[in-house]
């Protein structure tokens, strides 16, 4: 399974790195509004993925016969504020998560310092959790803010 | 064209293609959801002791999501040796020509965007594929606005950089 994986990050990252998903000039683009090419490749992507994905939730099983169940993510403050957040640090890097990734194995050598960023930011986070709870009305840890 | 060897994208129709095909595998084979940002907080249990980083949610989806983030670094490094060969470099499209910072700034820069990053889509459950792509697709309602919030500051974010400040 660990090769699937594996190989399903590969396939993953090379589109994102060929299609622009991953490059610094068609983020600026998509959010200056001149470059149309992510809101075609989310938009295809969440068009394709919505249909298909309904028809295996009625299935209701996966390929080896297991119970296939998705399991919402809970909605709270840290949808917004997180978001503005995140939308701030995607246009700042031009990379969001995976991009950031998939710039390392380009040869990018400052998407290092985006990653040291995200992952001391995600730490932050996590150890401030706590703290967040109340204001930001997130779920009791044990559930945290969603996986994804 | 893409700042990597100046190659022309392909179609953003292929790439949706792509996306989707990972998407519904993960989920169809091993009853997965794709997503990115949570990687972070499996990367982040390696070495801290938070209780937040023993829940089960993280430790438990170490053995498939590590290997996911690792897939998309060797997608990046492929992607450059087929396209004309792999090396070093700081190019960054129109940050280089319209900001033109020598690379020490670059990495501050990148490193500050970074933390806004990590805390942002953790706070907010996701990024744009849990929540821009999965969340979307499965009609999720926090998903539409997380998917709203951060489109909606990137595009205030870059037009205050690139249209008022520069």
């Amino acid at each position: 399974m660990v090769l699937l994986y594996l190989a399903l990050g590969t396939l993953f990252g090379f589109v994102l790195s060929r299609s622009g998903a991953a490059d610094y000039d068609f983020i600026q683009g998509m959010f200056l509004l001149t470059n149309f090419q992510l809101y075609g490749i989310i938009g295809s992507a969440v068009a394709i993925t919505a249909p298909s994905l309904w028809l295996l939730k009625r299935y209701g099983k996966t390929l080896t016969g297991k119970p296939l169940v998705v399991e919402l993510k809970p909605g709270h403050r840290g949808n917004v504020v997180g978001g503005i957040l995140f939308g701030v640090g995607w246009s700042i890097t031009g990379m969001c998560p995976g991009p950031i990734l998939v710039n390392i194995g380009e040869g990018k050598i400052y998407a290092l310092a985006a990653l040291a960023g995200g992952l001391i930011g995600a730490a932050v986070f996590g150890v401030a959790y706590p703290r967040l709870q109340q204001p930001m009305g997130l779920p009791l840890l044990a559930r945290g803010t969603g996986d994804g | 064209m893409l700042i990597l060897h100046d190659m022309q994208a392909i179609h953003w129709v292929f790439a949706g293609l792509g996306i989707s095909f990972v998407t519904l595998a993960l989920l169809a084979i091993a009853n997965r959801r794709l997503g990115v940002s949570t990687g972070f907080e499996d990367v982040c249990s390696l070495v801290l002791d938070a209780p937040y980083f023993k829940r089960s949610a993280v430790t438990g989806g170490r053995p498939w999501r590590l290997p996911l983030l690792g897939g998309l670094v060797i997608g990046g490094v492929l992607s450059a040796v087929l396209g004309g060969g792999w090396s070093p470099m700081w190019d960054l499209g129109m940050f280089d020509t319209e900001i033109g910072w020598w690379p020490g700034g670059k990495v501050v820069w990148m490193f500050v965007g970074g933390l806004f990053i990590g805390f942002g889509t953790r706070l907010a459950g996701g990024c744009t594929s849990g929540h821009g792509i999965f969340g979307l697709s499965n009609l999720e309602i926090p998903s539409l606005v997380t998917t709203v919030s951060f489109m909606a500051s990137g595009v205030v974010t870059t037009n205050f950089l690139y249209r008022v400040i520069l």
